[in-house]
C-alpha cells in the first residue's frame, strides 16, 4: 500500500544518491538510471497512439525532413518538466499549490479532472482499438485467429493488472511499474531498431532533416509546426511526473536526478522511438505514397509485407503492442492521482476509491465495437485547446511565486524564457483553434 | 523592473502573459493574410513585436 507522504524521502536513496554524486560518470549513469522512474513512465504516456501515428504519416509523408521537431518540441517540453522537477523535490503537489493561489477552476478542474482523468478516459479509446487490433493482426500472423470483439479481455485485464500494481506491497508496486516501464520502451526500441535493420536507413537524410529545420509550405507548414512543438508533453505528463515522483518520496536532495530522468528518461527515449518510426516508414511507405489521413491499424497493416522476412512482421507488432498498453497503464494511473487530488483524497492504493479511480479509462474496452463518440472526443480536444496555456500560465506563476517556493523560485532568465516560448507555442494552439472555429484559418 | 508589482488586480507579470497572448493573437492573424494574399504585414509585424517584447520581459526572474 502507498499513501501519500510527500516529505518522506527514503533515507537509504538519499544516502545513495550522495555517494553516486561522487562515483564516476559512468557508475553514476547507471546508479541514475536504476533509481529514475517518473521520467520513464512519462515517456511511457508520451508514447502512444497518437504519438505513432503522427510519427508514422510524418515519416509516410515527409520522409525525414522533419525529424528536427522531435528535439525541437521535446527540449522545449523539458523547461515545463523542470520546474515540475522543482515542485516535486520540495514536496509540493501542483493541483493543491494551483487551488491555493490561482483557484479550484484552474487547478481541480481544468489540470486534475479534465485535463488529466478526462483525457485519460476518453483518450484510452483509441489506445484499446489499436492494442486490439495489433493483437488481431498479430494472432493471424502466427496462424490463429483472435478478433478484437474477443482479445480486448486479454488486453483489459492485462493493463488493469499492471495498473493495479502500482503502489502494490508499498514502494516495491511503485518499482515495478517503472520497470515495467523501462522494459516498454527498450523493446519498442529494439522491436522497431530490428525493423530498421531489415529496411535500411539513409543516414545522409536522417541527418539532415535532423539539423535542417523544413516545413510544408504555407498553412499546413504552420499548423504542423505549432502542432507537433506544443503538443510533445502536455498537461496529463507534468502532473504525472509531479505526483509519480511525490509518490517515490523525491526531497531536494533527488533534484539531479529528476533532472536526469526527464533527461534520460523522457527525452531520449521520445526522440530514438519517434526517430526509429519515422525511418521505418520513411524507408518503406515514402517511396509508395500514400494518404494523409491513414488510421494507424492501416498504416501497420500496408507496412507488413514490405518488412520481407517472417521474424520481421511479428517484432514489429510486439514492438508496436508494448505502445498502446504502456500508455494504457500510465494514463490510468495518472487519472487515478489526478482524482484524488482534485478531491483532496488521501491516495492509498489499497483502497477501492483507488481501484475505481484507476480503472474508470477501462471504459475504452468498448473500442473493441465502436468508435469513441465523436462529441466527446471533439469536447476534450476542444477544451483542452483552450485551456493548456492557461494550465501552462499557472505553472509559470507559480515556478515565480515567492509566496510558494520561497527562495526555490525560479532565478534563472534562461529557464523563464524556455517557459514563456512553450506558453507562446499552447498560445498559438488556442489562437488557431479559435480562428478555426471563426472561419479565418487556412482551408 | 519587478514583475511582481500589482497593477490593478494582477502584478506585471500577468498583464505580461495576457500581452503575450494578445501579440501572438495577432502575429497569427497577420500570418495567416501574408502567407495567403500578402496583406496584414502591420498585424504581423505588431504582432511580431509585441510578441518578443513580452517573451524577452516575462523572462526576468523575480527578485
Amino acid at each position: 500500500m502507498v499513501t501519500e507522504s510527500p516529505e518522506q524521502g527514503e533515507p537509504s536513496e538519499v544516502l545513495q544518491l550522495e555517494r553516486l554524486r561522487q562515483a564516476p560518470p559512468l557508475r553514476r549513469f547507471a546508479g541514475y538510471f536504476r533509481l529514475g522512474g517518473p521520467g520513464f513512465m512519462d515517456a511511457a504516456l508520451t508514447l502512444g497512439a497518437g504519438t505513432l501515428t503522427a510519427a508514422m504519416l510524418s515519416g509516410a509523408t515527409f520522409g525525414y525532413k522533419t525529424v528536427w521537431l522531435l528535439w525541437v518540441s521535446m527540449g522545449l517540453g523539458l523547461f515545463m518538466m523542470a520546474a515540475m522537477a522543482r515542485f516535486t523535490t520540495r514536496g509540493l503537489g501542483v493541483i493543491a499549490l494551483q487551488d491555493r493561489y490561482h483557484g479550484w477552476v484552474i487547478g481541480s478542474l481544468m489540470t486534475a479532472l479534465i485535463g488529466t482523468a478526462g483525457v485519460a478516459i476518453v483518450f484510452n479509446w483509441g489506445q484499446v482499438s489499436l492494442g486490439t487490433y495489433l493483437m488481431e493482426l498479430l494472432a493471424d500472423r502466427l496462424g490463429y485467429t483472435f478478433p478484437q470483439q474477443w482479445n480486448w479481455i486479454v488486453y483489459v485485464a492485462l493493463t488493469s493488472w499492471l495498473t493495479l500494481s502500482y503502489g502494490r506491497k508499498g514502494r516495491r508496486g511503485i518499482r515495478f511499474i517503472e520497470t515495467f516501464m523501462k522494459v516498454s520502451i527498450g523493446f519498442m526500441l529494439l522491436a522497431f531498431g530490428a525493423c530498421l535493420m531489415v529496411t535500411g536507413i539513409d543516414w545522409s537524410a536522417a541527418l539532415h532533416g535532423s539539423v535542417v529545420p523544413w516545413l510544408p509550405p504555407g498553412g499546413e507548414g504552420l499548423d504542423l509546426f505549432v502542432a507537433s512543438s506544443a503538443a510533445a508533453i502536455g498537461v496529463m505528463d507534468w502532473f504525472l511526473f509531479n505526483y509519480a515522483g511525490r509518490a517515490r518520496g523525491w526531497v531536494k536532495a533527488h533534484e539531479p536526478l529528476a533532472h536526469f530522468d526527464m533527461s534520460i528518461g523522457l527525452f531520449l527515449p521520445f526522440i530514438l522511438v519517434n526517430f526509429l518510426v519515422i525511418a521505418v516508414f520513411a524507408e518503406t511507405l515514402l517511396p509508395l505514397g500514400i494518404a494523409s489521413d491513414a488510421a494507424p491499424n492501416e498504416l501497420a497493416e500496408r507496412l507488413e509485407p514490405l518488412l520481407g522476412t517472417s521474424w520481421a512482421p511479428v517484432l514489429f507488432y510486439l514492438g508496436f503492442l508494448a505502445v498502446p498498453i504502456s500508455t494504457t497503464v500510465g494514463m490510468s494511473i495518472a487519472g487515478a492521482m489526478a482524482i484524488h487530488a482534485a478531491f483532496g483524497w488521501e491516495r492509498d492504493t489499497s483502497s477501492w476509491r483507488w481501484r475505481i479511480s484507476a480503472l474508470l479509462p477501462q471504459i475504452g474496452f468498448l473500442a473493441a465495437w465502436y468508435d469513441r463518440p465523436v462529441w466527446l472526443v471533439i469536447a476534450i480536444g476542444a477544451f483542452l485547446s483552450l485551456t493548456d496555456n492557461i494550465v501552462a500560465w499557472s505553472m509559470y506563476l507559480l515556478l515565480n511565486d515567492k509566496r510558494a517556493l520561497g527562495e526555490d523560485r525560479c532565478r534563472s532568465r534562461f529557464w523563464n524564457f524556455g517557459l514563456v516560448l512553450q506558453i507562446t507555442l499552447l498560445n498559438s494552439i488556442a489562437i488557431i483553434y479559435v480562428f478555426n472555429r471563426l472561419g479565418w484559418w487556412f482551408e | 523592473m519587478d514583475l511582481e508589482t500589482r497593477l490593478g488586480p494582477a502584478t506585471l507579470r500577468v498583464w505580461g502573459l495576457i500581452a503575450n497572448f494578445a501579440g501572438n493573437a495577432a502575429l497569427l492573424y497577420g500570418a495567416i493574410g501574408y502567407v495567403v494574399d500578402g496583406s496584414r504585414l502591420s498585424w504581423l509585424l505588431v504582432g511580431g513585436t509585441v510578441t518578443l517584447v513580452s517573451v524577452l520581459s516575462l523572462s526576468s526572474p523575480s527578485r
